[in-house]
């Protein structure tokens, strides 16, 4: 089973992932922030990881970073209330950037092509 | 005997200190002498002034008639002789040559035997001889002799006391005319009042019926000034003309003459040089010297010496008052200067009250023309144009009469009231086009008169403009003529002074500041509405940040819980049976969510849209298009709808954001028309001063905004219970302003609110190198789809 991670300080956010995800058939794992998101990263050998980008602690794009520098073959998908970012150079390291729909349909397609083996 | 002889002297001294009159006293005493001397006559011969004649002066026979006043030279005949050897002589008839020499004292007493001749002098002096005349033969006795000579000692005595008292008369009189005059003329500064004084105590003094007066400039002969006091006979020679020549065997220079006139009457003049030190000479003359009778006299030359006198004393006193009445005209010309500052300076006041340059061109004109002003006829302003080359005419007036109770400022203020038109004056800018062309080209005023046969206006000018002066006074700032002022007093006639032009030219100079400054001022002013316009579009765009930002955190705050409000609906839908009236709850949900969302993207989006949407549109069109998605709402609210669609060119826009504006402008008139109302939407083209809009008015007849909050509606997230949208206005303002455009409000309270959206017919960008606007021709003409 595939291992998501979903990091996102919304409890509403995490929830309707998880279970969008869950409903989807993959093993999904939560974090509240940066930091927490890091510490799982450590742990558990993940196959994805959408972040969002706005969290306290440390924000999606430090965990960014710091994911894709101790694992760079993961793949991590922001997932942001923010289209702007997507200026940002920071975000481009990002595998794809996506804005919050309460359509998930878009979300779990990008999901899919990249868990597809 | 002896007493008879002291009887004599007694009555002698009675006589001679008697209270009569000198000449009464006199004539006693030879009656006394020959009724005494028992003689048939006792003559008294006076020596005369020029000390060359002795002429019988009192006869004891009585008055003495015209034809008998003999007169003996000096040595001539017994009583010249005894007059030159001043020693008593007595002679008689028979004696040789006695009778040839006194031959006539025989037209007295044809008979005469014996005369006895007596010296009447003193130490110093000999006044006159006493001659004794009988028929008899006789012998004096030394006693009589010695009584005759001590009463001709008397006699001399007297007449020497008489001298002395006429010339201390004289003294007298002289001083006290002096004084007189010195009271006179010290007693003022005046000019005029001190010449009439001189000439009427010159008169006085000197008894005459006429005194006058006249001062000129020695080089030019000009006259200066004159005065004239009493009657002056025209057949005597003006005083100019009697400028006193020298007089013979070296007297004092003086004129002296007599004229009768038509009736008879012989009159007289005298005339005196009066001698200044400065460049004036004159004259000072009297006229017909009166007798105690009234009779016409001819002046002595006692009076000459009066006249000199006081011609002496005068001419000080006219110096003094000259100079006085030169620092006077000073004085007085300062004053005039100082008027003529405080009109330029309130004439300057009201100048600064505006920067219109029509405006002060018209208060310039009533500067020139108000009577309260500089008060001339008629007054011009031409301006000189440096494209063309040319002075061309701005505008003429002419004086404005007075008005009562109007203060020069108040009346600067207020319009012209006699314009004269010269838009056909045009002076090509050469030194053969006459004075006013000359004035420019020189930056010289010019004051042209007629009687110099000088070239005046040019051609066809010169027989509209009629004048006989005229001054032309350039406008100068900063060394470059800028036009002129053209003054002239043609309707009064009165003459232009050199101190009238001092007066304009300190006028032209602040008339010529004030225009350069509303020249200045017209440039800027353009140059500020341009500024203006940008910051505008500035503070918009700022405006538009501040939205971009709030609007984004809003919707970002926003979106997170709507995407699990839509994702959890749409969870619950999948589990919700088809049938159950849940399903369609959690539909709403979904679908009220997803409308929210795509505001959200919309809004968001805004930041760094591209303009590939633009095109080329017809606007009743896209008004058109956007009424069908709220025709069901307008027909539920009852509001009818009157359209009003002008044939207009295409509108280079973005079609989907245009349409965006007029929803927005919809749905704004929806809510604020519950009950029902009309919507009328009209389209025209509209002329600005950047171009041609087309303009779109959307008016509701919803009871308009309360003004309170009109200035607040295109803020972002504002919104009233009426007007509640709040982000629509904003980003119909928004968009608007994308294209150029330009949104406005007319709120009519109680009625309804008209939105006026107005859009450059030319798509016109803001190129920033240059910020000057391009007109593409496709917006002007026939456009051809795309473009941006």
């Amino acid at each position: 089973m595939k291992k998501i991670l979903v990091a996102d300080d919304e409890m509403a956010i995490r929830l309707l992932y998880s279970e969008e995800l869950k409903e989807e058939g993959y093993e999904v794992y939560l974090a509240a922030n940066g930091r927490e998101a890091l510490e799982i990263v450590d742990k558990i050998p993940l196959d994805l990881v959408i972040l969002d980008i706005k969290m306290p602690e440390m924000d999606g794009i430090e965990a960014l970073r710091q994911i894709k520098e101790r694992r760079p073959d993961l793949p991590v998908l922001l997932s942001t209330a923010y289209g702007e970012y997507r200026q940002d150079f920071a975000t481009w390291a990002s595998d794809e950037y996506l804005v919050k729909s309460s359509d998930l349909e878009d979300l779990k397609s990008v999901v899919k092509r990249y868990l597809k083996d | 005997m002896a007493a008879e002889r002291a009887g004599f002297l007694t009555q002698m001294v009675e006589v001679l200190t008697s209270t009569v009159s000198f000449g009464e006293r006199l004539n006693n005493m030879v009656h006394l002498l020959a009724r005494h001397l028992k003689v048939d006559l006792a003559l008294y011969f006076a020596l005369d002034k020029a000390r060359e004649a002795l002429v019988l002066q009192i006869s004891s026979a009585g008055p003495i008639p015209a034809h008998l006043r003999l007169e003996f030279g000096l040595g001539q005949g017994l009583v010249g002789e005894t007059a030159a050897t001043r020693k008593p002589r007595v002679v008689h008839r028979h004696q040789t040559g006695v009778l040839e020499a006194n031959q006539a004292l025989g037209k007295l007493h044809p008979a005469f035997h014996t005369l006895a001749a007596f010296p009447v002098a003193d130490d110093n002096f000999m006044y006159g001889v006493l001659l004794l005349v009988d028929r008899e033969d006789r012998a004096f006795t030394p006693a009589e002799r010695q009584s005759v000579q001590l009463a001709c000692l008397m006699l001399a005595g007297t007449l020497r006391q008489a001298i002395v008292q006429e010339e201390a008369k004289k003294r007298i009189a002289e001083l006290s005319v002096l004084f007189e005059v010195g009271k006179a003329l010290s007693s003022t500064v005046e000019l005029e009042v001190l010449l009439e004084r001189i000439v009427s105590t010159t008169a006085k003094v000197i008894t005459a019926r006429g005194a006058a007066l006249h001062i000129q400039d020695k080089a030019t002969g000009e006259a200066r000034v004159s005065s004239r006091y009493g009657q002056i006979p025209s057949v005597c020679p003006a005083l100019p003309e009697m400028l006193p020549s020298p007089g013979a065997s070296g007297e004092p220079p003086h004129h002296e003459g007599q004229a009768v006139d038509a009736d008879g009457r012989t009159h007289f003049c005298l005339a005196v040089p009066l001698t200044f030190k400065g460049p004036l000479t004159g004259t000072l003359g009297v006229y017909d010297k009166l007798s105690p009778a009234g009779e016409f006299l001819p002046f002595d030359p006692e009076n000459r010496q009066l006249l000199y006198t006081m011609a002496g004393v005068v001419v000080n006193a006219i110096e003094n008052a000259l100079t006085y009445q030169q620092v006077e005209d000073l004085a007085e010309r300062n004053e005039r200067m100082v008027m003529n500052l405080t009109t330029l300076q309130e004439i300057y006041r009201a100048l600064l009250t505006t920067v219109q340059a029509e405006k002060l061109l018209d208060m310039v004109l009533q500067g020139l023309t108000l009577e309260q002003g500089l008060g001339f006829d008629r007054a011009l302003v031409l301006l000189v144009d440096e494209a063309t080359l040319t002075l061309n005419g701005a505008k003429g007036a002419r004086r404005t009469p007075a008005l009562i109770k109007s203060s020069l400022y108040d009346a600067l203020l207020r319009p012209l009231s006699q314009a004269i038109p010269l838009t056909d004056w045009q002076i090509p800018l050469r030194t053969d086009q006459g004075p006013l062309a000359q004035a420019v080209l020189m930056k010289r005023p010019y004051h042209w008169h007629r009687a110099q046969k000088a070239p005046g206006l040019p051609g066809p000018l010169a027989q509209k403009y009629a004048a006989r002066e005229f001054y032309v006074v350039p406008l100068i700032v900063k060394d470059r003529a800028t036009g002129v002022l053209m003054v002239d007093n043609h309707d009064s006639g009165r003459p232009l002074s050199t101190e009238v032009l001092g007066v304009l030219q300190m006028f032209a100079a602040q008339a010529a500041l004030v225009l350069e400054n509303a020249r200045l001022y017209s440039t800027i002013e353009a140059n500020n509405r341009e500024l203006l316009l940008m910051r505008e579009r500035m503070l918009e765009s700022d405006r538009l940040a501040a939205l971009s930002s709030l609007a984004s955190g809003m919707a970002h705050e926003i979106r997170n819980p709507l995407v699990s409000i839509g994702g959890f609906a749409r969870r619950i839908a999948k589990l919700v049976e088809e049938k159950s009236p849940l399903r369609g709850y959690v539909e709403v949900i979904q679908e009220e969510v997803t409308r929210l969302e795509k505001l959200l993207r919309e809004i968001l989006d805004f930041t760094g849209e591209n303009l590939s949407y633009y095109g080329d549109h017809d606007l009743a069109k896209l008004i058109e298009d956007t009424l069908v998605l709220v025709q069901r709402d307008l027909k539920a609210s009852k509001i009818e709808v009157v359209k009003d669609y002008a044939e207009l060119p295409r509108l280079h826009c973005d079609d989907r954001q245009m349409k965006q504006v007029f929803y927005n402008l919809f749905q704004n008139a929806l809510q604020a028309m519950p009950q029902g109302g009309n919507l009328t939407i009209r389209t025209y083209p509209l002329e600005k001063p950047d171009g041609l809009y087309e303009a779109v008015a959307i008016t509701d007849t919803g009871g308009g905004i309360p003004l309170e909050v009109l200035h607040n509606i295109f803020n972002p997230f504002f919104s009233t219970k009426d007007y509640g949208t709040g982000l629509g206005l904003a980003i119909a303002q928004r968009i608007i302003s994308r294209h150029y455009g330009q949104i406005e409000v007319n709120n009519e309270m109680g009625k309804g609110v008209t939105f006026i959206v107005s859009l450059p017919v030319a798509k016109y960008c803001l190129v920033k190198e240059t910020g000057q606007r391009v007109v593409p021709a496709s917006a002007l003409h026939a456009p051809k789809g795309g473009g941006g």
